[in-house]
């Protein structure tokens, strides 16, 4: 009778053990992770309130440029250029998030979603000043002169024959058209804007925290590939590497730096961009200082404490880096490569730790491949 | 009795049963082609073109730092492949391979973009051998002075050219090449499961990439494959060029499979690898991803141990070159072995994400080389030869200095 007991609960143990394998999908990867928790961080204390902030940042901006617009002088136009560089931060923050409506309002196939309308840079001066002369353009379509990098050149840079910036307003043959295309790309922004974060707050967000899924389609796939991609693409890449000559076998281009035009933010922008990432691997919101349920605590969840460690250390090997170059980074380019390739190497030590030793702990699929293959 | 007995029996058919689901799938569910040939629907599936123009572009390029009528700009084009500087045009502005771009630039070592410090000593060598060594290509080479050297003791062998501190840059070029792109590429990026990951729903639907007859999948193992057979001279067996006399089919990776496999030391090394990519390949045709990541790591293990060895050989023949007096000999061997020091930085240990040697571990031994007047001083004193073969083999741990000495 015993005998029979043990051998039932031996039975028993055996089938426990056997079906637990297979738990279904209980917001979790059947890593016993809870990915439910991680996402709504993300949503509510994350990428809700900075899309939020940005849209109070562009507001400010669109006061000063109506202030502008109203009476062109150079302390309008300054305190626009203001405006603009404490929304350019803001963007720094949400430019990680090409994810639900901010990545569907690109059409082209590009990669970059909202990104293209936002901050593709350099812009074409030539373009510019040619839509301020003919009146025609459409900024719904797959035009990139649009957005920060537009405004850096609009009321920064000097076209053609003028002697300042805000000449391009006041003397310049096409003033008006100037000042219309400075407000048909600043609606462009508000509007964009607008539209990513109604869809979040009013259809996006559930969808987003529900879809728990593993495979491409995935929330947490996604994002996590949008955190690599952000840091490889938007940081790495546009906000040194190219500039540098990474890319183009040495020879340098100072004039696709970031904020090219302003000149001297090129570094506040970088850093900024630095702090959302790593803000966004602990999981810390955005307003506030408090971090919650991240990359970092999946990690630490799978005892990747090493990982952890590595990244974090990274980030503040990066932040040292960029720290010691001067604020204009086209000046640095063109006076200090060797130090600006010495960062460039420092922000690279850093893939190899998201996208593969991060990756393979988290045992996500990688979404995006480097275009030249084969 | 027997109730206990039946008992315990389904108890244990149980626990069987239960942990088979996962144990990594089973090998034998895969079958291996008796040749790399895949087809669907009568068609080859097997592409890696963009591997063998990279081999072929290397070739130029290791030709032409040979060839004091080339200039560092024409040389440097052809490693960036701009200028149309290739003698055959297939592969100037027709292509856009580069060898450049996948210089140190695998996936799992460097995310996928090339790696500039390492780009930065390729330069150099291209630079060194132009502007220094060229110059010099009709002086003899001395302690501090680039020039040339003959091999044998008796001097009346062939002609080589080295640097300052007796290295031959073609060499060191050369041979560093076989790790930083073919190695590399193959071992840390088309074979990396973290690379392939993103082609798995695609693979498991059978998606084939826009206009071809493969999956991303299918292709990206295939491209693995070519870095190592993509010269052959049939695609689907490759090692009718491997073997005693033969000499394998280019000057890079390839050829020095066929070396290591012509010792009896290593004898059958090129038909393992070859068996695993073989494998590796009907998995993903199978979808069968455990048997995949395990011919990876075989192919990793054999591919990273050809350098391994390569390296401690040409150590080992340098020293006993420098015994006989024959310091031209000797310093050819050291720019082989010098290149393949370079190369163990991009090797990989199985079941790791890392190689072998880390790239400050491969530096230290290179400055260590090249120190005070570098190959000229190894010539009175070559303890280090022996302290860096010892360091590799016993790291390595499947082979000894022995084995690998010539």
């Amino acid at each position: 009778m015993i005998k029979r007991i043990i051998f039932g609960l031996i039975l028993c143990v055996a089938i426990a053990a056997c079906s637990s394998s297979d738990d279904g999908n209980n917001g979790n990867n059947g890593d016993g992770f809870n990915r439910t928790e991680l996402l709504t961080n993300l949503a509510d204390n994350i990428i809700i309130p900075a899309f939020q902030d940005l849209g109070v940042k562009l507001s400010a901006m669109d006061v000063a440029r109506a202030n502008f617009v109203n009476s062109q002088t150079q302390t309008n136009l300054d305190a626009l250029s203001a405006a603009w560089l404490e929304a350019y931060s803001v963007w720094q923050h949400v430019e990680l998030f090409n994810i639900g409506e901010a990545e569907d309002v690109n059409t082209t196939s590009d990669d970059r979603g909202f990104v293209r309308f936002f901050n593709i840079y350099p812009v074409s001066e030539t373009e510019i000043d040619g839509y301020a002369a003919s009146g025609t353009y459409d900024l719904t379509s797959v035009l990139v002169d649009q957005g920060f990098p537009a405004f850096d050149y609009l009321i920064h840079g000097i076209a053609t024959g003028d002697a300042t910036a805000l000449d391009k307003f006041t003397t310049h043959t096409n003033a008006s058209g100037y000042m219309t295309y400075m407000t048909d790309v600043m609606s462009r922004m508000l509007s964009l804007n607008n539209q990513i974060l109604n869809d979040w707050q009013n259809t996006y967000k559930d969808q987003f925290i529900s879809a728990t899924e593993n495979g491409l389609n995935g929330s947490f796939n996604k994002i996590a590939n949008d955190f690599i991609f952000a840091y490889e693409k938007g940081f790495r890449a546009q906000k040194v590497g190219t500039p540098a000559g990474v890319f183009s076998a040495g020879q340098t281009f100072p004039d696709r730096v970031e904020a090219f035009y302003k000149g001297d933010v090129s570094k506040t922008l970088a850093l900024e961009s630095l702090t959302a990432l790593e803000n966004f691997f602990v999981g810390r919101a955005y307003n506030g200082s408090t971090t919650g349920s991240s990359l970092r605590t999946y990690l630490q969840f799978l005892d990747s404490d090493d990982i952890v460690t590595a990244i974090q250390s990274q980030f503040t090997a990066v932040r040292t880096s960029i720290n010691g170059l001067g604020n204009n980074f086209s000046n640095e380019i063109e006076n200090n490569n060797t130090q600006v390739l010495t960062t460039y190497e420092v922000m690279q030590a850093m893939v190899p730790l998201i996208k593969v030793d991060m990756r393979q702990a988290l045992d996500f699929a990688i979404d995006f491949q480097d275009s030249d293959g084969d | 009795m027997k109730k206990l007995a039946l008992s315990l029996f389904v108890i244990g058919s149980l626990f069987t049963s239960c942990s088979s689901d996962d144990d990594g799938g089973n090998p034998n569910q895969v079958v291996a082609p008796a040749t790399y040939e895949f087809l669907r629907n009568g068609q080859t599936t097997i592409s890696f073109t963009g591997q063998t123009q990279r081999i072929e572009m290397a070739e130029e390029i290791i030709s032409a730092l040979k060839n004091t009528s080339f200039t560092e700009a024409q040389i440097d084009g052809m490693f960036n492949n701009t200028g149309d500087n290739f003698s055959d045009a297939e592969l100037n502005a027709a292509t856009t391979k580069k060898v450049r771009s996948k210089t140190a630039a695998s996936f799992d070592f460097f995310g996928g973009s090339a790696n500039i410090s390492n780009l930065a000593d390729f330069d150099g060598w291209i630079a060194e051998q132009v502007n220094d060594v060229y110059p010099e290509w009709g002086n003899a080479a001395s302690a501090g002075n680039a020039g040339f050297i003959n091999e044998g003791v008796a001097q009346d062998g062939s002609t080589r050219y080295v640097n300052a501190k007796g290295l031959e840059l073609n060499q060191a070029f050369n041979k560093s090449l076989i790790g930083a792109m073919m190695a590399d590429q193959m071992l840390n990026n088309y074979i990396s499961e973290g690379l392939l990951s993103g082609f798995t729903e695609a693979n498991d639907n059978g998606t084939l990439v826009e206009g071809k007859n493969y999956t991303d999948m299918e292709h990206d193992w295939d491209e693995a494959y070519g870095y190592l057979f993509g010269t052959a001279s049939s695609v689907s067996n490759p090692l009718l060029d491997i073997g005693e006399g033969l000499g394998g089919s280019d000057s890079f990776l390839n050829k020095y499979l066929d070396r290591v496999n012509d010792d009896p030391d290593f004898n059958g090394i090129a038909q393992d690898i070859y068996d695993a990519l073989k494998l590796g390949r009907a998995a993903i045709v199978e979808k069968n991803y455990d048997v995949r990541n395990e011919q990876a790591e075989i192919i990793r293990e054999k591919v990273s141990q050809v350098i391994g060895v390569r390296g401690v050989y040409y150590l080992q023949s340098a020293k006993n070159a420098f015994l006989n007096g024959d310091n031209g000999s000797a310093f050819h061997d050291l720019s082989e072995g010098y290149g393949f020091i370079y190369s163990l930085q991009f090797t990989r240990q199985p079941n790791s994400n890392s190689a072998y040697f880390t790239k400050a571990e491969v530096d230290a031994f290179l400055a260590d080389l090249l120190e005070g007047n570098g190959f000229w001083d190894i010539a009175s004193d070559t303890t280090i030869l022996d302290t860096i073969s010892t360091a590799i083999a016993n790291r390595f741990g499947n082979f000894t200095v022995a084995q690998a000495a010539p």
